[in-house]
């Protein structure tokens, strides 16, 4: 299997853990990621907020790039962002008015027919847990895992397609593939706060408490996210939320690319889990993984 | 127009709502006030008024109570309201709209950080095709009055080999000019 690889920003920077995972995890299981070419920044938050016509141009142009690249036929964004953005923007290029005004900005046409996949959906949907398990040598069996989704990788369901985008089951499938017990939980797809991340940290600190809390009361060992901004968030803050709400948060957060990585037998060295802001030695430590 | 409400005055805009419709296609009168957006908001907490209330804002054609107040700078674009609006309104995209107009007509905004925020990462992948984080955190703490801000995080970051130190280019001249395309598009 061969797809299109858009990393995106942050997977290039404070991400950069989630990038090398996915690339590891791809290639112990066959997956052929061909990084686009000189891609650009999606826009973000910044771009829906600021500039209709650039949000949609920015994600077009990104498409119109993997056409360059030969006959892929599916990108695939591990950020939860970027994808949302890049689903968008497929789906408004249906209007022929702003796809010509869209393909004029970008100086190119924009192919309709690329499909948009987050990492997850390639691992569960494309390759299948089968194939997983067949591959798992190292059983995550007595970790209990709540998985995290946040906001843009099931809503809102006209965009990503998703219908059970209230209680989604996606990561759970595939963190119970692995042999860890996935726990249910409350705030799996409540928002923390990740467009105000640098501009209002006072939201982000409640609601990633929050989210925090409920993992915790559930007697969560670990969170696992598939979206650089919740991790940036939930693993990134705890210092602060200990400090401010007087909580004793030590919850470490992993990429669902990085709990794949322990069970196909990767060491945690090469997936780039010491890059953490929680840490995670002794987490890794009790369990004998190396 | 004018009335009056309590001791106060509102102004009228009738053609706000249009506005909303004609660049978002979102149409607010279809709102029936289920008030099912503001019950499911996170960010609810911190608003002056509630995503329902900015809808009837809108259907009343308040523009300056919908587009002063604090509401949709606190709209953190989680897609929640939009996903369970029973009248089927992308409540987030209204929202979005309302900020676009009120950058666009240089409004002083209740809370004018986002706005710089917005305008500093715009700015940066016009001239460099990608987002350069410590270069967007230091401009913006500056330029915001704290230059301290979360530089304990900042420093932690850095010795993990978080932090990209140098910025890449990617594609500057043709960055520069779908701006430019997008700008005369406007037109
Ligand atoms: S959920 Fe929809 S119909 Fe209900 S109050 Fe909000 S905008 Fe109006
Ligand atoms: S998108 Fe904005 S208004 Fe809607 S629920 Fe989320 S924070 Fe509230």
């Amino acid at each position: 299997m061969k797809l299109a690889y858009y990393p995106g920003c942050s997977l290039h920077s404070s991400a950069v853990e989630y990038d090398i995972s996915t690339r590891k995890v791809c290639e112990t299981l066959g997956i052929e990621l061909a990084e686009i070419k000189d891609w650009v920044c999606c826009g973000s938050s910044p771009a829906h907020q600021k500039d209709e016509l650039m949000s949609i141009a920015l994600p077009a142009k990104n498409i119109a790039l993997v056409r360059e690249m030969g006959d892929l036929k599916e990108i695939c964004a591990p950020c939860a962002s970027c994808y949302s953005r890049l689903k968008v923007a497929k789906q408004k290029l249906a209007d022929d008015n702003l796809r010509k005004d869209v393909e004029t900005i970008i100086g190119s046409k924009c192919p309709d027919d690329i499909e948009v996949l987050h990492m997850l959906d390639v691992i569960t949907d494309r390759l299948g847990l089968e194939a997983i398990k067949e591959k798992v040598v190292r059983s995550l069996d007595g970790m209990k895992i709540a998985c995290y989704y946040g906001c843009l990788m099931t809503r809102p369901p006209k965009v990503t397609g998703k219908t059970n985008f209230e209680n989604p089951t996606q990561m759970e499938s595939l963190i119970e593939a692995l042999g860890a017990e996935a726990l249910d939980w409350n705030m799996k797809t409540f928002c923390c706060g990740a467009a105000f991340a640098l501009t209002k940290t006072e939201v982000v600190l409640e609601l990633t408490r929050k989210i925090l809390a409920d993992a915790a009361a559930v007697g969560a060992d670990a969170i696992a996210v598939g979206c650089p901004l919740c991790h940036a968030n939930l693993d990134g803050r705890q210092t602060q939320i200990n400090r401010k709400f007087g909580t004793n948060f030590h919850i470490p957060v992993f990429y669902f690319t990085e709990l794949m990585g322990l069970a196909l037998g990767i060491r945690a060295g090469e997936l780039g889990i010491f890059k953490h802001i929680t840490e995670t030695e002794d987490f890794l430590k009790e369990r004998a993984f190396k | 127009m004018k009335v009056s409400k309590q001791q106060k005055n509102v102004t009228l805009d009738p053609g706000f709502a249009g506005e909303i419709q004609r660049r978002s296609g979102e149409n607010v009168f279809m709102c029936y006030q289920c008030r099912k957006c503001a019950s499911g908001c996170p960010s609810r907490m911190f608003m002056d008024s509630t995503p329902t209330e900015l809808m009837r804002y809108a259907q009343l054609g308040m523009a300056d109570e919908a587009m002063k107040k604090n509401t949709i700078w606190y709209c953190l674009s989680c897609q929640t309201c939009s996903a369970r609006c029973p009248a089927d309104i992308d409540i987030a995209h209204v929202v979005d709209t309302m900020r676009i107009i009120v950058q666009e007509r240089k409004i002083k905004a209740q809370s004018n950080k986002l706005p710089l925020f917005n305008r500093l990462w715009m700015t940066m992948i016009k001239f460099m095709g990608r987002a350069y984080e410590p270069g967007i955190v230091v401009s913006l703490n500056l330029l915001s009055g704290k230059p301290a801000k979360d530089i304990g995080l900042g420093m932690k970051m850095i010795r993990k080999g978080k932090l990209k130190l140098w910025p890449s280019f990617k594609k500057p001249f043709a960055m520069i000019k779908m701006f430019a395309g997008a700008r005369r598009l406007k037109k």
